[in-house]
């Protein structure tokens, strides 16, 4: 027995266990024991669920001695975002004010649904307030630390589900995007993530935080595994109004048939200036990889991105009203400050952001007649130092967090699906690079990232942490 | 030492200075123009300008026609000394160009052979460091939401209201299609 579980994705965990080269309770204890050894140097943890994690473990053991099936996920450990409801803890969501609330009754139904795959919950991992972030530099948690560099962030808000996976704590994460929060950590921590469709997964069971613009989605350290968690995840949920009722579509069946037949395009002019070299340079490598030579525009994203700010600041200050009311002294201040703003944004600021996206809706619509995935980089720079202010786009200098979103949040203000691929060959940190498509073509991002993938191009190797 | 607030005298500039802003109402420069002393020596301060001398304040007036409605006096202070010198202190506000305002008014008043003048006088604005129309807009709507803003967290509500209105003026602009409707629901 010398399966190593901390390199090891999912699906090989999965295997492992299966044929009993390993047990589900070993994998679990192994990874809690680096958890532990590695917390002073990450704070990606910020509860372990030991107990829960272990009977987990134990269960699928059981199941696999008594020859029933443990699920595709069998002993697969992950972690969430400590925004997701997991049975008896409390759902901080990142803040301090939530810490006084009740332990959650139920699972998340992202949760539920994995357990059912037969996966081990290790615990929740720390966020930026509210979701409210691109940098994880929580005032009430503290910083997560970014397990490629340990003075870089780890991107947020998902930051703490970012580096669990690039760290090999755990072999994926479930994570959350509004306006890049699970492509900004993927970027920065050099691993895969996947934001699916706006209303593709449930979200009922997670803290909110816009409602227009909410997504919840994996990261993993292999394609195969973002492919087998989305799936385990699928199906329609009365509990969320925003889920479609769709049926199931499973992606990972179709991951190796190539990407013959997909149309690829570079996404040119506002996506192709201003990032730093790697940035772009990241872009070049997969188009080169996938020979693409075409680029198309989309019209205005500065405007989608600007519409995306709107509905971000003024749903989520309706969401909050109630605790900035009672508790605005015990926010993170600049966030309670964004909060408090946007909780007085005028409606006509609203409704007009509304009726753009409808507007542009249309216009993504008549590009993606001509093509079927688009590339376009994910995050301006590669890993920001924490602590760090600005930094440089377009030649001046901007400010940091308000400036990392600039090519993600135009993409989930439609709900489009991406998978955001690793590249780790352009610079001293890797960054990601976006495969956008249409909504509800899930799979054409995971065919074409598998290929990513076996070309060497796209990887998601475990960081090597110093003890 | 001069009487303090001896009270006939107390009477005497009460009633000017009610005589003085009801000419302030009218906007009767004539009258306006003889509550000063006619003397080089005489000096205004406004919110804006600076006169010294009663031509320099003759002009101004005539030249500068106030329009001032809702005045209300919030607060007087007068102080006599002896029978000739007095100083008026008051606070007011007044829509001012649309716009609601609070200020300050002092004046010194000298007894002369031909009765009393005011001899300096300086009208102020009261402002707040953070002061603007996205101040103004964060009080006011967040008193109607009944969302209290701590002073201390004012200022950053204020920049980050700014910031939206700067990052909504292109989206406002964009000339969007009459027919299109806010539709949320995203299908392919």
């Amino acid at each position: 027995m010398t399966f190593d579980p901390v390199a090891a994705s999912a699906s090989e965990i999965a295997q492992a266990v299966l044929v009993r080269d390993t047990t589900a309770v070993q994998v679990t204890e192994k990874l809690l024991a680096r958890i532990a050894a590695t917390h002073a140097r990450l704070n990606a943890f910020t509860a372990i669920t030991r107990d829960r994690a272990l009977a987990e473990a134990a269960a699928v053991d059981a199941a696999i001695a008594a020859k029933r099936d443990p699920g595709p996920l069998a002993g697969a450990p992950y972690a969430v975002k400590n925004l997701f409801d997991l049975t008896g803890v409390v759902t901080v969501a990142g803040s301090k004010i939530n810490r006084d609330n009740p332990p959650a009754t139920r699972d998340a139904v992202a949760v539920a649904r994995l357990r059912a795959a037969g996966a081990i919950c290790l615990g929740a991992v720390n966020m930026g307030e509210y979701a409210y972030d691109f940098t994880n530099e929580n005032s009430h948690d503290g910083a997560v630390h970014n397990p490629r560099d340990l003075i870089r962030s780890a991107g947020g808000s998902s930051g703490g589900s970012g580096a669990a996976v690039a760290a090999g704590l755990v072999s994926f994460a479930l994570g959350t995007d509004t306006n890049g929060s699970i492509r900004v950590p993927a970027s920065f921590c050099g691993i895969w993530g996947l934001k699916p469709t706006y209303g593709r997964l449930s979200r009922s069971g997670s803290f909110p935080f816009v409602d227009s613009l909410d997504h919840i989605g994996p990261f993993a350290r292999s394609v195969n595994d973002l492919a087998a968690v989305y799936d385990a995840m699928q199906g329609p949920d009365p509990l969320d109004p925003a889920c479609a009722q769709r049926p199931i579509e499973p992606v990972t069946p179709f991951i190796e048939a190539g990407y013959s037949g997909i149309r690829l395009a570079v996404l040119g002019g506002y996506f192709d200036r201003g990032g730093e070299a790697p940035v772009h340079a990241a872009v070049e490598k997969v188009a080169t990889a996938l020979g693409v030579k075409r680029r198309v525009e989309l019209p205005v994203p500065e405007i989608a991105r600007a519409a995306a700010y709107l509905i971000t600041a003024s749903e989520s200050g309706l969401l909050h009203t109630e605790r900035l009311r009672a508790r605005a002294a015990d926010f993170d201040p600049p966030i309670r400050d964004r909060l408090l703003a946007g909780a007085l944004t005028p409606a006509a600021w609203y409704l007009q952001a509304q009726r753009f996206r409808t507007w542009w809706r249309e216009q993504v619509r008549e590009v993606f007649q001509s093509v079927d995935v688009l590339l376009a980089p994910a995050t301006p720079l590669a890993a920001s130092v924490l602590g760090q202010n600005t930094f440089i786009f377009n030649g001046r200098e901007v400010p940091l967090r308000p400036s990392i979103g600039v090519f993600t949040q135009p993409i989930s203000f439609l709900g489009l699906p991406v998978v955001a691929a690793p590249v780790h060959s352009v610079g001293p940190m890797p960054v990601a690079v976006q495969l956008i498509a249409a909504p509800w073509n899930e799979v054409a991002l995971l065919r074409v990232a598998r290929a990513l993938e076996l070309s060497g191009v796209c990887t998601a190797p475990v960081a090597s942490l110093a003890p | 030492m001069p009487v303090i607030n001896e009270p006939s005298i107390c009477a005497e500039i009460a009633a000017l200075h009610d005589a003085y802003e009801r000419a302030l109402a009218d906007n009767d420069v004539e009258a306006l123009t003889r509550f000063f002393w006619d003397s080089p020596e005489v000096a205004r301060y406004g919110v804006v300008e600076h006169l010294y001398g009663a031509e320099e304040i003759k002009s101004y007036r005539k030249a500068n026609a106030v329009v001032i409605t809702d005045r209300k006096l919030l607060k007087r202070k007068i102080v006599t000394f002896g029978s000739d010198w007095a100083s008026v202190m008051c606070e007011f506000s007044q829509v001012s160009r649309g716009k609601p305002t609070h200020s300050r008014q002092s004046q010194t008043w000298g007894r002369f052979p031909d009765g009393w003048h005011i001899v300096a006088a300086h009208v102020s604005l009261a402002l707040t460091p953070w002061e603007g129309v996205w101040a103004d807009y964060a009080d006011r709507t967040a008193a109607l939401l009944s969302l209290p803003l701590a002073a201390e967290h004012r200022p950053g509500v204020v920049q980050n209201l700014e910031r939206a209105a700067a990052i909504a003026a292109p989206l406002l602009a964009y000339p969007l299609p009459a027919e299109t409707e806010f539709a949320p629901v995203f299908t392919p």
